[in-house]
């Protein structure tokens, strides 16, 4: 009887823990669009193997982009620092906010004469209608969202955030004009990245 | 099965019910643990619990509402009879999409001289950071007091579920501020809502 009743108990825990997580999540959705977004429960915080550190060369990629053509990191060797946002998959509550978010903080990149690379695995047409929602209707995000679609992640398993369910990590990654990486976010997926500390690691970008 | 473990079930059934009907889930989840202390349908005369915001950090806010000194203020204190509160988010594309029309909205009780000493504003910005909090006034050159509210506890203290969210609250110095305002999602006709809350509120 003891034993059945710690089961009990344990779904009990584990309906409150929902309920939380849910709480948590709905925090990402807004008014506009929120119903297209799809709920998703509390997912464990980091699921990859870290593969690049501080200080090293960021691997170079050649990526389509949503507004046609392809991008490559090479192309700002020199000219621009970068900072890559890979976010989970499109759709999905906390990453529907966090590039509005990046959107109308365009100053703090020019500031630091960066760029943003947005990427996920997600294929081109589902970046298009779900990019195309977080702006008004004639506007388009100032930096190019990228697709990590085929090869599947490939670029985020060379920076090692691809995580085991085929999706990647919420992580941002800060690379100089050398192509040297200056700072390395792997974010705990559920949660949002403070742009506080984005703002610290363009400072000292060098 | 004992007396004791049937009601165990019977709660748990009650608690599986509640996560799993509405759509979509994580909304009405939500609901479930935030509907106190405020309850979401418009118009009621429900008081709000008193709670503390932090200070506006330039001079020229905290004299809009009345305030001096630094650390942390309550409602009741605002030098206003109707306090209309703008729940934002610095992440949240609608308010983005609408941030010019609340900018029109303060404009136009400006324009009121029998209105804008008894009506103010303030935004609070849900799950965002002072920084975060500072670069969304800066963007849309918002004019009226913007509050962070980094670990949602002023947001639920309010019963907020969602961005933007609006609340209308009646002012009194006594410390108990009654809501008679609060909805979801913003509003059509910038004009027409101030009607509505100059009505709702009794100020006319």
């Amino acid at each position: 009887m003891r034993v059945q009743k710690k089961k009990w108990m344990d779904l009990l825990c584990l309906s409150v823990f929902l309920v939380a997580a849910g709480v948590a999540v709905a925090y990402g959705q807004s008014g506009g669009f929120s119903e297209s977004i799809y709920p998703v429960e509390k997912l464990k915080p980091t699921d990859s193997v870290p593969k690049l550190k501080v200080g090293g060369v960021a691997p170079d990629f050649n990526l389509p982009a949503v507004a046609g053509g392809k991008v490559s990191l090479s192309q700002y060797k020199g000219k621009k620092n970068v900072v890559i946002s890979f976010v989970p998959a499109a759709w999905t509550p906390v990453c529907s906010g966090q590039w509005p978010g990046y959107n109308i903080s365009k100053d703090l990149f020019d500031k630091h004469d960066a760029i943003l690379l947005g990427i996920t695995v997600d294929n081109i047409p589902t970046l298009y209608a779900w990019t195309k929602q977080m702006c008004n209707p004639n506007e388009k995000l100032w930096f190019p969202v990228l697709s990590d679609f085929y090869p599947h992640g490939a670029v985020a398993s060379k920076y090692g955030v691809l995580r085991s369910e085929g999706i990647a990590e919420r992580a941002l990654f800060v690379i100089n004009k050398k192509g040297i990486i200056t700072y390395i976010d792997v974010h705990d997926i559920n949660q949002r990245p403070l742009l506080d500390d984005l703002a610290k690691a363009l400072e000292k970008v060098k | 099965m004992e007396k004791s473990n049937k009601r165990f079930v019977c709660i748990l059934f009650i608690l599986l019910a509640l996560l799993f009907t509405g759509n979509p889930p994580v909304w009405s989840a939500n609901v479930t643990a935030l509907s106190n202390p405020v309850k979401s349908d418009p118009g009621n005369n429900t008081s709000i619990p008193v709670f503390e915001l932090p200070m506006p950090g330039s001079e020229r806010e905290k004299s809009y509402l009345g305030l001096s000194g630094t650390g942390n203020f309550k409602i009741g204190q605002i030098k206003a009879q109707v306090l209309i509160i703008e729940v934002f988010s610095l992440y949240c594309p609608h308010c983005q999409r609408t941030a010019s029309q609340i900018n029109e909205l303060y404009q136009k009780i400006q324009e009121r001289p029998d209105m804008k000493e008894k009506i103010k504003m303030i935004g609070i910005g849900v799950n965002n950071s002072t920084y975060e909090v500072d670069s969304y006034r800066k963007r849309y050159k918002v004019p009226f007091p913007l509050i962070p509210d980094e670990n949602m506890e002023i947001s639920k203290m309010l019963g907020v579920r969602g961005t933007p969210t609006f609340i209308g609250i009646k002012v009194n110095g006594k410390g108990t501020q009654k809501r008679f305002y609060f909805e979801e999602g913003g509003f059509q006709d910038t004009q027409q809502f101030l009607t509505e809350i100059i009505k709702l509120s009794g100020l006319k």
